[in-house]
């Protein structure tokens, strides 16, 4: 027997305005949708940069448009030098790391949906929730200046390794305040993170309504909250780290400079500092940071499967519910797999490298729960299936080559090369970014009262598979003969005969890119003249459906949600909400 | 629901003086020209002491319940743990610096 | 349950799952942002061990003075830990002039730390320290660890003081209550607990 008290219906009165109803709302659906757009903004702005570095690196003497416009330093005639070229992929990195993978598919769909899936009628700290959005939008805002001022965004990379970003602007363009610039970015970023975790944390245990025990929560919820500590602890490490490389640049100390350092003829007065030191604390955050983005992942895709499956998942809700939590407590013990070659102490790379391959059981148990819930499934291809479906087939072939660099011995080889590259855009990159198509095609209905064009959506995840692994599988081949990452230019005698290779990618990129616009198209358009969507289009049992699309104010229209059943009461085209009174019919 | 029926004002006395007793055995270590190791060890587990009592009766952890102890002691404690992974490096660092 | 969060808009009840912790969603906010802050300061600690065992000759540069000082700043945080208890348990009692004494005495100690500690530090920077320089001929890295981790605790401990000052003015108009007050104290004595290891590993072990 669960203990419930009543409490007073513990939210705010509706808003007035339109800067406090669309702008400085405290209301969690307004700021997951902000959060989303903010997502969508940077997955266009991250791209249209990776097409600039693939159209360089396929023909280096191109001009690329935009580019000298933008720069004219950093790209005279529109080339990029290899300086620029490094600052495009630092912003590429970053922009896409943190404003699109690890804000949307948490922030975005999850502040919309985690109070509506508890039953609550809001976040538990909604001023804090508006404060976290638009200190993200500072950091994003401030991310995005670094390319408009004289000397150009960094050149170290989303990792911004020390000594390169510590020693300040002797190391070269955009080495000053570019690098400062980014910095500040990222600790705002860090401060919005750990505040919406606090929210997402205690909204998850204190605002669940009547019925919802934890053993009934949706798939979705539970990642988020699962990822929202995970998050926690993660953050509140590379918030220091991203202080101290600021003291590095500004305050003269030498936590990341070593001595005896010299930078373009200059010898540098610091000593004492060690750059290792700054890859384990960059580290520590880093590895946790790309289960942060592929946890929300496995959440979406648990919660959207059985309803196009028509049945619960494999396993119920305990199996994938232990492995994403067994998959954040293991983030934390693996990090130094990214430190192999760094001359970091090889008795360290074993301790690192064994666990690495002991979180893939965790891994690969969830994704077989996926595949294996296919089995007797009374399909519905409906575009956000078939997203879940190109899921799975993306982290299984992302996860693969990550057996490869878990063994330091073969990692020596691998590191640093396109194989690294191919391997990480597979699992975050193009797995995480499927599932969060999957998410948004599945709740566009709730979110904005319309439906999304189906042929239009089939289209755009037919054309992006396929384009994808054009891109991304030749890209871990590319690595395999040696190809190295971060290079702006393949001069190497060896490289020559894979410049076929190299523009068959960036033609494949290129059109990858064009496909996009068919999904922002079908965004745009169904937002306005797509048709009314029901109040559950998909007949799925989770709260959100049962209520109207999209949700009053207050989420419910003051109704008591009482929960019932947990969230994958399906049987074929049987099924039973989670806040209906009927019997089970699925045993969950 | 917290409540401090638990512990009188006198009792919360005690405990700060002792805590202040800590800070006393404390200096007073520091000043008996021991290994720097040992001294390290001692104030470590005097500190982690102080944090204890602290955590559980002046943060009143103890008058909670058990479940709010096993969330934030295995959360913090485990990224504690995992951050003295940097010690192999930091020797490493210190025999380099002396030409091993 | 307290009073302030029923008085919300709409008024009617609704039945919810009981927390689990058995606290308020603002205490439980108050700890995990503890269990976060906490992870902030070990960082920074760990990089100082780091910083530490890696360099040569560190030098121990604090004489007696210094130290003695440090432990005057501690016994003056521990009693604005007793002082802010004082102070909760005022307000939940009910005493209002009782808790607002309590609570200026908490950020009046509080204050005191922090004038303790800006002397301090005022002294070194007259003696030639600095965050990239020791004028004792020791490890450059002194400086950058010392005032880095103090700097951090030092904003804990004013931001804490501001932050007990609006809570203190919301009490006294009656839009916060005891949990408030108790949610205030537990950042409090974190910030407090937080120098029960700075002060034995910044101060002591560096003392002569």
């Amino acid at each position: 027997m669960h203990d419930m008290t009543a409490h007073a219906a513990a939210h705010h009165a509706p808003p007035q305005g339109f800067i406090r109803k669309y702008v400085f709302s405290v209301d969690h659906k307004v700021i997951g949708i902000q959060y989303t757009t903010l997502g969508l903004v940077s997955a266009f702005i991250g791209m249209a940069l990776s097409w600039a570095m693939r159209i360089h690196l396929a023909w280096p003497a191109a001009s690329i448009p935009f580019l000298g416009t933008l720069s004219p330093n950093g790209a005279p005639g529109g080339v990029p030098t290899p300086e620029y070229y490094l600052s495009l992929m630092t912003m590429h990195g970053t922009i896409m790391a943190f404003f699109l993978l690890t804000a949307a598919p948490m922030a975005g769909y999850g502040n919309f949906m985690l109070p509506i899936h508890v039953g609550a009628a809001d976040m538990a700290f909604p001023r804090l929730n508006m404060a976290s959005f638009w200190v993200t939008f500072v950091g994003f805002v401030l991310a995005c200046a670094t390319f408009f001022i004289p000397d150009g965004p960094p050149l170290s990379g989303w990792t911004a390794y020390a000594p390169l970003s510590a020693v300040g602007p002797v190391a070269g363009p955009g080495q000053g305040w570019g690098q400062n610039l980014w910095g500040l970015s990222i600790a705002l970023f860090c401060v919005a993170s750990l505040l919406g975790a606090l929210n997402f944390i205690v909204t998850t245990i204190d605002l669940r309504t009547k019925g919802m025990t934890l053993s009934r929560l949706p798939l979705a919820t539970w990642a988020w909250f699962i990822n929202a500590w995970v998050s926690l602890l993660a953050f509140a490490v590379l918030l220091p780290t991203c202080l101290l490389l600021v003291l590095d640049r500004l305050g003269g100390t030498s936590f990341f400079i070593p001595g005896g350092l010299v930078v373009n003829d200059k010898v540098l007065p610091h000593s004492g500092g060690s750059p290792l030191l700054f890859q384990h604390l960059f580290w520590f955050f880093g590895h946790p940071e790309v289960y942060i983005i592929i946890l929300p992942a496995f959440g979406i895709v648990a919660h959207v499967m059985p309803t196009f499956t028509r049945k619960p998942l494999v396993g119920g809700w305990k199996v994938i519910t232990y492995a994403m939590a067994a998959i954040g407590g293991l983030s934390f013990v693996v990090w130094g797999h990214h430190m192999f070659v760094s001359g970091m102490s090889p008795y360290m790379a074993m301790v690192f490298s064994v666990p690495t391959l002991i979180i893939t059981i965790p891994s690969v148990i969830a994704v077989l729960v996926f595949a294996f819930s296919l089995y007797g499934a009374n399909m519905r291809f409906s575009t956000p299936m078939l997203f879940c479906l190109g899921f799975i087939s993306l982290f299984i072939s992302g996860g693969i080559g990550g057996f490869f660099l878990a063994q330091p011995a073969v990692d020596s080889y691998l590191h640093a090369t396109s194989f690294v590259v191919g391997h990480f855009h597979f699992t975050m990159g193009l797995s995480a970014v499927f599932a969060a198509f999957a998410g948004f095609y599945y709740w566009f209905p709730k979110m904005w009262g319309r439906m999304m064009n189906e042929t239009l959506g089939k289209i755009h995840f037919w054309l992006s598979f396929v384009l994808v692994y054009c891109v991304f599988m030749t890209l871990h081949l590319m690595g395999l003969t040696g190809s190295v990452r971060r290079y702006s230019q393949f001069v190497a005698d060896f490289m020559v005969p894979l410049t076929p290779t190299n523009k068959f990618i960036t033609i494949a990129a290129l059109l990858l890119g064009a496909t996009q616009f068919i999904f922002l198209f079908n965004v745009i358009w169904s937002r306005f003249k797509g048709p009314k969507a029901a109040d559950n289009p998909w007949h799925a049992t989770t709260l959100e459906w049962d209520t109207t699309s999209p949700p009053p104010f207050d989420n419910f229209g003051g109704r008591q949600m009482t929960v019932y059943h947990g969230p994958m009461e399906y049987d074929g085209d049987a099924f039973v909400m989670q806040t209906s009174t009927e019997k089970s019919i699925a045993g969950t | 629901m917290s409540s401090n029926e638990e512990l009188g004002m006198g009792s919360y006395v005690g405990i700060v003086i002792g805590l202040m007793i800590i800070v006393v055995i404390e200096v007073v270590l520091t000043y008996q020209h021991l290994p720097v190791r040992t001294l390290l060890f001692s104030l470590l587990c005097l500190a982690c002491l102080e944090a204890f009592v602290g955590i559980m009766y002046l943060m009143h952890v103890k008058y909670e319940s058990r479940l709010l102890f096993w969330t934030i002691f295995p959360a913090t404690l485990f990224v504690l743990v995992m951050l003295n992974y940097l010690w192999p490096d930091a020797y490493r660092m210190a025999r380099m610096s002396l030409g091993k | 349950m307290s009073e302030s969060e029923l008085t919300m808009a709409t008024g009617h009840e609704v039945l919810m799952e009981a927390s689990p912790y058995h606290i308020e969603k603002k205490k439980l906010g108050m700890w995990v942002f503890i269990v976060s802050d906490a992870c902030t300061f070990a960082t920074f600690l760990f990089g100082y061990g780091y910083m530490r065992v890696g360099s040569q000759n560190w030098g121990t540069p604090f004489e007696f003075s210094s130290i003695l000082n440090g432990i005057i700043m501690t016994f003056v945080l521990l009693s604005s830990s007793l002082t802010m208890l004082a102070a909760v348990r005022a307000t939940q009692a009910g005493q209002k002039a009782s808790a607002n004494k309590w609570l200026g005495l908490t950020m009046l100690l509080g204050t005191v730390f922090a004038i303790l500690h800006l002397r301090e530090w005022v002294k070194m920077i007259g003696e030639g320290w600095r965050l990239f320089y020791n004028p004792m001929g020791g490890a450059a890295q002194f400086g950058a660890c010392f005032f880095s981790v103090t700097g951090l605790h030092l904003t804990h401990v004013i931001s804490g003081v501001i932050a007990l000052g609006f809570v203190a003015r919301g009490y006294n108009q009656g839009r916060y209550d005891e949990s408030h007050v108790e949610t205030a104290g537990l950042y409090w004595h974190f910030v407090d607990l937080v120098w029960m290891f700075v002060f034995p590993l910044m101060y002591l072990m560096n003392a002569r």
